[in-house]
């Protein structure tokens, strides 16, 4: 195995497996499958257009409008893809967050996982073995909504009535109450790790607040694209800055 | 023959097509997604055990196994069988995609859950897509991947210690907003706050099921404490709609 060299269960230099040559093979083997499904898919609306009374040309206008339309988070989600770089490495960022699935799930996934193990996701401890064990499980996890798609859909396109009966008071409360409680504690869960652990969590969440509130006043939806990035980056400089002092 | 038969037959062969390459795309596009850790567990030599991950994905699916259910059964009314596929493979969804189908939409004037609506969003979406994947391929894999290797040691560091605190903050706010119910907020803190502070301290095999018990809790709490009259108003708004069947 051409990686040999670099595999070492205990070593913390986590980037050398996570972009190792398969693992980007993989990454870059997800991108094919994106276009070639894309351009299953606007050939098909192309043919069914006009037997609906839509033109081409209304076909191509919706295509331009949602490209026109993703480049702001698109770039947002860049932002937030290269922070993590150092943790996941290229092909597990470029497939986990900026493909199939998305920052916040898959980095509550992986701080999951490593605590499973014991382990500190970026942390000291953080060795090639975690991060064989947070990508495992991430994708495991990323895996099932697919799985879900998959199963479901097929289902819900034959008006399956058992489905639709899932009490809407429950759909409304749970989901929204898992999120919130996955992410404040594993988020309470890093403070006790020490004074800088505080300072990151709390100068983001200050931030976030502070973006939340200024998008709302003036009505800038774009703030609220990019605030995560936003919160990110410079909660990052101020943490760093903190490890100076 | 008829006009009606002929739409029929169109809109029939664009489902047809739609689900049927959707599904094997979707099914490769989840084998490339595999293909990595599966190699990093058997191949590379690294010693991963089996019985680790399957407790790591017990607690994801202790965590996260509602909403892998609840997130397709909320987008399908509003993405269509069709854009399904598409959606769930490309990631994303409610921060780029729904807002790229709505504009797609609303630019050419036509109406969510119908069949024009649909092929708008598909279109909209191959459209997102195209620019999704190039900023992701020229700004993450090339220039992304070039500044790690260039910023000094130091701040890779820095990065990699506190990402998650950092992420976790920003995110904690993002879904506590998004939510917009403060009951459920509250309930999360106070729970996250005896199982970080008292009980994982307690024994270091609490920390091993900390999120799971934490999360588990804060939703039977919310459950069991939530405001009655704003969501059964919504369950019996949703009792008198009639089902509805797929839209044509």
């Amino acid at each position: 195995m051409y990686l040999a060299a670099a595999v070492d269960n205990n070593s913390t230099d986590i980037l050398a497996v996570a972009n190792s040559p398969f693992l980007w093979a993989c990454a870059i083997g997800v991108f094919p499958v994106i276009i070639i499904h894309s351009v299953i898919y606007m050939k098909a609306a192309q043919i069914a257009a006009p037997h609906i009374g839509m033109t081409h040309q209304e076909i191509k206008t919706s295509c331009r409008a949602g490209a026109i339309s993703a480049l702001g988070p698109s770039l947002a989600v860049v932002m937030v893809a290269v922070a993590l770089l150092t943790v996941f490495g290229t092909p597990a960022v470029l497939v986990r967050i900026g493909l199939i699935g998305s920052v916040s799930y898959e980095t509550a996934a992986a701080a999951i996982a490593a605590n499973s193990a014991g382990a500190e996701l970026g942390g000291p401890t953080y060795t090639q073995a975690d991060f064989g064990l947070a990508l495992a499980a991430m994708t495991l996890g990323g895996a099932m909504w697919m799985i879900a798609t998959l199963i479901l859909t097929p289902l819900l396109k034959r008006g399956d009535s058992a489905l639709r009966k899932v009490n809407p008071a429950i759909m409304l409360v749970v989901p929204g109450a898992t999120m919130v409680g996955a992410f404040m504690v594993l988020g309470l869960g890093e403070l006790p790790r020490s004074w800088i652990h505080v300072i990151a969590f709390g100068s983001s969440a200050l931030i976030m607040t502070v973006l939340m509130i200024i998008a709302k006043r003036v009505d800038r939806p774009w703030i609220k694209e990019w605030a995560l990035g936003i919160a990110i980056i410079l909660s990052l400089v101020i943490t760093h800055l903190a490890t100076r002092a | 023959m008829p006009e009606s038969t002929q739409i029929h037959d169109a809109l029939g062969a664009f489902d047809k097509t739609t689900s049927h390459w959707g599904r094997i795309t979707m099914i490769i596009g989840l084998f490339f997604s595999l293909a990595a850790p599966a190699y990093l567990v058997f191949f590379s030599g690294l010693d991963i055990e089996l019985s680790g991950i399957f407790a790591a994905f017990a607690a994801l699916a202790a965590v996260f196994g509602v909403i892998w259910i609840v997130e397709p059964l909320t987008y399908y009314p509003i993405l269509g069988a069709s854009s399904m596929y598409q959606a769930f493979m490309i990631g994303n969804i409610s921060n780029k995609l729904l807002p790229a189908a709505m504009i797609a939409q609303s630019t050419i004037g036509v109406k969510p859950g119908t069949r024009k609506g649909e092929l708008a969003s598909v279109a909209a979406i191959c459209g997102a897509a195209a620019v999704h994947l190039t900023s992701l391929f020229i700004f993450v894999g090339l220039l992304g991947t070039w500044l790690v290797s260039v910023i000094p040691a130091d701040i890779v560091q820095t990065v990699q210690l506190y990402i998650l605190p950092t992420v976790m903050g920003a995110v904690l706010i993002q879904a506590i907003v998004s939510q917009k119910s403060p009951r459920a907020a509250v309930i999360a803190l106070v729970v996250s706050l005896i199982v970080v502070f008292v009980l994982s301290p307690l024994s270091p095999k609490m920390a091993l099921f900390s999120t799971a018990i934490a999360v588990i809790s804060t939703a039977v709490l919310a459950w069991v404490l939530r405001d009655r009259q704003k969501t059964d108003v919504a369950e019996r708004a949703e009792e008198e709609t009639p089902p509805e069947g797929p839209v044509y």
